[in-house]
């Protein structure tokens, strides 16, 4: 009883009513599309890990403002102090954090010469404990050694003669060597002082997330005296609350001069750093699953309407020996060559829209997946959403076809 | 009053060409009560919607009450619809959402009567068929019978000199059949015009003018009753 | 007959309530994605100071590496070195400027229960505040002989005289700043441009300042950077003097210009002090020197963020599809009320009173999608609020030109909506539909 023919020929007989239907399917589809890429794309970023231990770590900014403050002092003292909390596992000083969107980066060139090519990368000033208590791993060559951690002062324009670089720094610098190789290799800083490569870390992202660099960074063997400084603090596993109630308390009870702000965790950080993203994600989910469900109402609304409308005619061909899933197939089919037509459409304009985003927005292209998940996605939706309508359409009696 | 000459009405489907009128000429006097009569697709149903100036025609001429109707745009024929023209269908036509008493009021409307006319001819005329006390009801609470009573109601709020009536009594039966006749009888008799299409050539007897249409021609048959009857049984 | 249109629309839509329900929807969600997004690109790219925008001009002059422009293509720097800052404010060739630069001081307050804090601090020059039209609340701007004397007076934001003294007027008290003693010549009103236009290098829409003192203590309490600080070129020593010598960018410079012939002389000043500078062996580049009025810096500085013009293009594509929802819904149901229209055009109706009846019928549903649009468009507006908590600050919120513009565009789109449906449905031949109702 089901034929495409015939089915094909009545829709034609109400072109415009399904062109319409064709139409919303393939806007729908086309939304959808996009939203799907531009929502993974974002997850994508999101989910680029800084290298950091983040759910056990925390910091806080440090800030002195006593004329008497003694910074190189106090910080020490702090450090010693806060290493020894039982709930802390490392401390130290430095001057930025992943994710923390502010920081330093400086050029790294292999001569001195102003126009040599070079990479830049963010810095973070780091003593020997550093990797412990950033988490992050040694892939080749060494740590800091502790007599080799010397002080910095505000607008110091020197730089030391070691320092650690992240594997994407070192395949900036040396695209050719493995990070073995690397170690051991003199570069220049800020095109003036000449420095070492002592060892290569796995990872460890710039402050800033929206850059193109983000992976590249290198830790300095220096106590900052800039006056304010940021403790960053790892805890034990499992114990960062208690952690960061003890350090709090600890530094509240030795005011030293300094004031204690921003005391925030890696968490929440990397929450702030994605929020934008995080954001569009959740506006662009509900704009889909409400544009999917207008399209599945909309469906509804036609489907129904043209049962009510053709009542009699459905009466007849249950007269006639159409049984009740010969109906339910009938609107089935009928909807499907529709949705069909319009995905058609659908994969044409989510094409040429993505083309447009790339243009406009610097969006990557859509993977050629995205197509035919939208198109099973909205089959399915449209499929159930013709079943009710027809099945009340089946479950008209044959005895209407005699009727007035 | 209505006089039609030499009308000819085409349908084109495809590449087949029927004619639904041909050459047909009719005059229809003042007071007159015809009855229309003929087979299945002999052109009846068209030369009703010409009449009522629902459809064109191609050629011919068509004077309503000594006006042609040739070249009329849209609004003018609408007004001479509204004006002039009462029409009651075989299935009533009643909006079944509006009560009777807007239902009567839907021709009004369009003639622009303030409220005060309005309601002072709504009233009259569900008076003359008697459902002047069932102004709020919805059609479906009423009969086959009492919803035609209303559609003749409507049809004659506006005073028009003409009725065309297409199978008045097409869906009801017999008993209610009679009344509505007689109902048509009465209005005629009061000086309106009608011209009825019918199957029924009982009711065409009590006509004072018998018309048969055949392959889309005219002819009066005036006192042969019997030839009548056998076209509508044929 | 226009109510009794109206009341056939209220019965005719009543008539399939599912249906009717079903249209009015689509209107208000669709008007709600589209209005949601609307309201923060509005927001985002409105003009922060609408009665002087065309005056005020923003400076930018290429003092970047000969190697590469400061971005592609061949752009200038968004800031400017402390040294062309303060050669610009001591020409003074324009009728107000004012170099503008952050930074970060500690509080101490003077009453005990109050511990030191830290405070934004905007460094600027008197004309600051009558150049961007600052409203005080106490007080005023400093004397423009304070910015060369380099007087420790500072102007508190609005906020900030809350904190320090429960919005009591302040002038004329002192307040110890960076350990020393700054005395208070004004208080602000609550002043929140959006965009922040005057600074957009850490964000237009970022928070305000907490306290303003004259941009020239900069150097005469060696205050560190706050926003952005780019150098091309390596400092020749470790002091603050080489610092604030260098080529190093961390200051904005605002300009007022009346009228063409003062932008032109402005441009000429420019790029004459550049040619100067060349000598001197300093802006290595071409000449690239520009003055941008308030609402081109703003699109050259792009404050409509690229997420909220996916966003609102997405929504805009959410609308069409909610219309074309609409438009089969209205066509479906116009074409199942063609018996009861052949019937109205039999008793007398014309084409056009049924025409105006069924766009009547549809502006109905725009009217009701429009209402519910725009209490979905609010709590649209408070989901995207929560959802960005504080990033899109004052972006969300609807003023009456929006709730206008929500209501004529439902209106407008059911009217369209409904165009094509009414004249199919209006279109039709009434003879053939009465008998076969």
């Amino acid at each position: 009883m089901i034929a495409i023919g015939p089915t094909f020929r009545a829709l034609l007989r109400n072109k415009v009513g399904a062109l319409l239907l064709a139409l919303q399917i393939a806007l729908t589809m086309t939304v959808v599309v996009n939203a799907i890429h531009v929502i993974s794309s974002r997850g994508d970023l999101m989910s680029r890990p800084s290298g950091l231990d983040e759910a056990n770590q925390f910091y806080l900014t440090s800030t002195g403002y006593a004329s008497n403050f003694n910074e190189a002092l106090v910080v020490a003292e702090d450090l010693r102090q806060l290493r020894a909390l039982p709930a802390v596992a490392g401390a130290i000083q430095t001057n930025a954090t992943p994710l923390g969107s502010s920081g330093w980066s400086t050029g790294l060139s292999l001569s001195m010469d102003e126009q040599a090519s070079g990479v830049g990368a963010a810095v973070y000033f780091v003593d020997e404990t550093g990797l412990d208590t950033l988490g992050v791993k040694l892939i080749a060559g060494r740590n800091f050694r502790a007599n080799e951690i010397g002080e910095r002062e505000k607008n110091a324009i020197d730089w030391p003669s070691q320092i650690i670089v992240t594997e994407a720094t070192a395949a900036g610098l040396f695209p050719d060597l493995s990070p073995a190789q690397v170690v051991g290799k003199s570069v220049y800083i800020s095109s003036t002082s000449q420095t070492t490569i002592i060892g290569v870390i796995d990872r460890l992202q710039a402050p800033w997330n929206g850059w193109s660099g983000v992976e590249r960074s290198m830790l300095i063997p220096q106590r900052t005296l800039f006056g304010s400084s940021r403790y960053f603090i790892r805890a034990q596993p499992g114990q960062l609350n208690q952690a960061m109630r003890a350090v709090q308390d600890h530094l509240d009870q030795h005011p030293q001069g300094r004031l204690i702000r921003n005391v925030r965790t890696m968490d929440e950080t990397r929450a702030r750093s994605y929020r934008d993203d995080q954001a569009l994600q959740g506006v662009l989910w509900v704009t889909m699953t409400a544009l999917v469900i207008i399209t599945a109402l909309g469906i509804i609304g036609m489907v129904s309407f043209n049962v009510n409308r053709r009542r009699k005619q459905i009466g007849t061909r249950r007269a006639l020996g159409a049984s009740r899933n010969d109906i339910i197939g009938y609107f089935m089919l009928e909807n499907l060559l529709t949705t069909v037509v319009g995905l058609v459409l659908g994969s044409v304009s989510s094409i040429l829209l993505n083309i447009w985003l790339v243009d406009t927005f610097n969006l990557p292209r859509i993977g050629w997946l995205y197509l035919p998940v939208a198109m099973l996605l909205l089959i399915v939706v449209g499929l159930l959403a013709v079943y009710g309508p027809a099945r009340k359409a089946a479950a008209i009696s044959p005895a209407l076809a005699t009727r007035q | 009053m209505l006089v039609m000459q030499q009308l000819t009405k085409k349908f084109r489907t495809d590449d087949v060409e029927t004619h639904a009128l041909r050459d047909f000429n009719l005059n229809v006097n003042e007071g007159d009560f015809i009855a229309v009569t003929g087979p299945s697709g002999s052109g009846k149903t068209t030369f009703l919607t010409i009449a009522g100036l629902l459809e064109d025609f191609d050629s011919g001429s068509y004077q309503l009450d000594g006006e042609s109707v040739q070249g009329l745009n849209d609004k003018a024929l609408s007004r001479l619809r509204n004006e002039k023209i009462g029409f009651i269908f075989q299935s009533f036509n009643l909006i079944a959402d509006l009560n009777l008493f807007d239902n009567v009021d839907l021709p009004l409307r369009y003639r622009g009567f303030n409220a005060a006319e309005r309601k002072r001819r709504i009233e009259q005329s569900l008076e003359l068929v008697g459902l002047q006390h069932r102004l709020k009801h919805l059609p479906t609470q009423l009969s086959g019978g009492q919803q035609q009573r209303v559609a003749i109601a409507r049809a004659l709020a506006g005073e028009p000199r003409f009725l065309l009536a297409d199978e008045p009594t097409g869906n009801l039966d017999s008993q209610m059949a009679q009344s509505v006749m007689a109902l048509l009888e009465q209005i005629n008799q009061r000086g309106t015009t009608i011209v009825m299409v019918t199957h029924d050539s009982e009711l065409a007897k009590r006509a004072s003018r018998n018309l048969v249409i055949r392959d889309g021609r005219a002819s009066e048959q005036v006192v042969n009753q019997r030839a009548v009857s056998q076209f509508a049984s044929a | 007959m226009f109510s009794y249109y109206l009341r056939q629309s209220l019965i005719s839509l009543k008539r399939n309530p599912i249906l009717s329900l079903l249209m009015v929807m689509a209107i208000a969600l669709g008007i709600a994605a589209a209005m949601t997004t609307i309201t923060v690109n509005y927001l985002m790219s409105a003009d922060p100071i609408p009665s002087k925008s065309d005056r005020l001009f923003y400076v930018q002059l290429d003092s970047w590496s000969a190697d590469e422009p400061f971005l592609e293509p061949n752009q200038p720097p968004d800031q400017l070195t402390w040294r062309d800052a303060t050669e610009l404010m001591r020409a003074a060739k324009a009728e107000r400027q004012s170099a503008m630069a952050t930074s970060m001081m500690v509080i101490e307050p003077d009453v005990a229960q109050q511990k030191p804090f830290s405070a934004s601090v905007r460094l600027a020059y008197s004309d600051f505040f009558p150049m961007f039209n600052v409203p005080f609340q106490y007080g005023q701007g400093w004397h423009s002989d304070a910015d060369q004397s380099r007087q420790l007076v500072v102007v508190l934001s609005h906020d900030m005289n809350e904190r320090l003294f429960g919005g009591e007027n302040s002038v004329g008290q002192s307040l110890r700043m960076g350990g020393r003693l700054f005395q208070i010549v004004g208080v602000m009103q609550p002043w929140q441009p959006r965009p922040r236009f005057f600074d957009v290098t850490t964000g237009a829409f970022a928070d305000m300042n907490d306290v303003y003192v004259p941009f020239l203590l900069k150097e005469a309490l060696t205050l560190p950077n706050g926003g952005n600080n780019n150098c091309w070129k390596p400092l020749p020593d470790a002091t603050f003097q080489a610092y604030l010598n260098s080529e190093c960018i961390s200051n904005q410079f605002w300009v007022e210009l009346s009228d063409q012939q003062a932008v032109a002389d402005y441009q000429r000043f420019l790029d004459n002090y550049v040619t100067e500078q060349k000598k001197l062996g300093r802006f290595p580049r071409p000449l690239n020197n520009h003055l941008s009025d308030v609402m081109s810096w703003m699109e050259k500085q792009q404050v409509v963020s690229d997420d909220a013009q996916i966003m609102m293009y997405m929504a805009l594509m959410f609308l069409l599809v909610c219309l074309l929802n609409t438009v089969a819904l209205l066509l479906a149901k116009f074409l199942g009320k063609t018996p009861e229209i052949a019937l109205r055009r039999a008793l007398g109706a014309n084409r056009r009173q049924l025409m105006q009846q069924h766009v009547l019928e549809t502006a109905c549903i725009g009217i009701a999608g429009g209402v519910l649009g725009l209490v979905l468009t609010w709590l649209g507006l408070l989901g995207v609020e929560r959802l960005y908590q504080g990033n899109l600050k004052d972006l969300t919120q609807l003023d009456l030109p929006l709730l206008g513009m929500g209501m004529l565009l439902a209106l407008v789109a059911a009217i369209l909506a409904g165009l094509y449906p009414t004249w199919r449905a209006c279109a039709i031949a009434p003879a053939g539909q009465l008998k076969t109702q």
